[in-house]
């Protein structure tokens, strides 16, 4: 579903993602981890385009992120992504938030996407929401109305770039919760995250990055119990005894 | 003491040119701000293209004087047989150099709408279009009403450049209403506030826009 053959990414003179290669296969969860300034968040920008690639070959759900014959619109309506700081609407209440896009990407009708909104908003636990404004909500709740509005898309694949690292400590049980039954339901995930218990829990493969390279790409069982890289083991070593 | 015979006697010509600077500044209002608007969102469009063509726009008006910008259009455009009243030449040219000015306050009040919001817009499949005016314009609009309200006053002003050329308008009037009266100070104290009548009121109404958007956050 999402392929990376020998991708390469610079910001000028700085190489981001040195020769990457990573294939993610419909209904799989793959949690990405690593140091800060690793490139994880950038890697997965790329997935949808948020940063182009600067050589190699991504494919993803069929097309070629660098083909000229590839509309990155339509691309993105199959992605739903959601951000560290949730990047909710501040001027739109949550149901308005939730179905701008499907109204005007989609051409949906208001009360079909009306309806819509309301099952995701059912589905992440806060219906009673749905008339609020996204500055009378708290942090995981906002973060909840941001999955329920990437999820409005009906997407084959979601994005989360963080999505927990801006949340106080006790609202991230209620974000990695949706998580959870998300990939449950067999939504294809690929996460940036800091939450080794999700990883653990969830994820079918975990990718350890360093330096803009993938160093390790296990199975969280594997992963955790024995990395195979020294500076895996040394990043765990940091995160897990504290 | 004002002499008010001047007003009473002459206060048909004073409503007619209040009438056309009022029309002229409502007409470069509207263009200058639908403009305004196109420029500043070329000038922020990843397409270099867009971006050089509403750059070099910016820069070439905002740095010569208006009344060149009028010259251009009411001498220099008959050379190329096309003709325009002095209100038609003015008006243009109010609402091009206006252009400038408010596109570069619309632009300000773009940038600083938090890029996440464009980077939300985007990766659920609006286009960039779309996205500047559902999401990124409506946020940036509150940012820009003060500024934005400083060009409008400015604009009603500047508007007494249409006397330059013949344009009919208050200041028109001023001067024909002094050279046929010999009277200077009264006339033109009257032409203020003919003016003050046009930018007092809008220069309230921009504060209360002010207060009201600051309360819906």
């Amino acid at each position: 579903m999402i392929s990376f053959k020998n991708v390469n990414k610079h910001f000028g003179d700085f190489q981001v993602l040195t020769d990457i290669n990573l294939e993610i296969k419909e209904g799989e969860v793959v949690v990405v981890v690593g140091p800060s300034g690793s490139g994880k968040s950038t890697l997965l920008r790329c997935i949808n385009r948020l940063e182009t690639i600067t050589d190699g070959e991504l494919i993803v759900n069929k097309k070629g992120l660098k083909s000229k014959d590839t509309n990155i619109n339509d691309l993105r309506k199959e992605i739903g992504m959601v951000f560290q700081h949730f990047n909710l609407y501040p001027h739109m209440t949550v149901l308005e938030n939730i179905t701008l896009a499907p109204r005007k990407a989609l051409g949906i009708s208001t009360a079909e996407a009306n309806e819509t909104a309301m099952f995701y908003l059912n589905k992440v636990g806060i219906p009673d929401k749905a008339d609020s404004y996204p500055s009378q909500l708290s942090g995981g709740q906002q973060q909840r109305v941001a999955i329920a509005r990437g999820l409005a898309l009906k997407p084959h694949i979601m994005l989360f770039d963080e999505p927990t690292s801006a949340l106080d400590p006790e609202m991230i049980g209620e974000v990695l919760d949706v998580m959870k039954t998300l990939a449950k339901d067999g939504m294809t995930m690929v996460v940036v995250t800091h939450e080794m218990g999700f990883a653990r829990e969830v994820a079918n493969r975990v990718v350890f990055m360093d330096h803009g390279r993938i160093l390790e790409d296990s199975e969280p069982a594997a992963f955790f119990s024995n990395p195979k890289e020294d500076r895996a083991r040394l990043f765990l070593s940091r995160v897990l005894n504290h | 003491m004002l002499d008010f015979t001047i007003l009473t006697n002459n206060l048909d010509t004073y409503l007619q040119g209040f009438g056309n600077t009022l029309k002229a500044s409502l007409l470069a209002l509207i263009f200058s701000f639908i403009l305004g608007v196109i420029i500043a969102v070329m000038r922020i469009s990843p397409m270099k293209v867009l971006k050089a063509a509403g750059t070099a726009f910016v820069e070439f008006v905002r740095n010569i004087p208006l009344i060149l910008i009028l010259f251009i259009f009411y001498y220099g455009l008959p050379s190329l047989g096309m003709e325009l009243s002095g209100f038609q030449a003015g008006t243009i040219a109010l609402s091009i150099y206006t252009a400038a000015f408010i596109a570069e306050a619309i632009r300000a009040g773009i940038l600083s709408v938090d890029k996440g919001q464009m980077e939300a817009g985007r990766s659920s499949g609006l286009t960039y279009i779309q996205t500047m005016r559902y999401i990124i314009l409506p946020q940036a609009i509150k940012i820009v009403i003060p500024p934005l309200g400083n060009q409008f006053i400015n604009l009603v002003k500047n508007s007494s450049i249409l006397g330059v050329v013949a344009g009919l308008d208050l200041m028109y009037f001023g001067d024909s209403i002094s050279s046929a009266t010999y009277v200077v100070f009264d006339v033109y104290i009257f032409v203020a506030v003919f003016y003050l009548i046009l930018t007092i009121p809008l220069s309230l109404f921009v504060g209360y826009l002010e207060r009201r958007l600051a309360v819906s956050g």
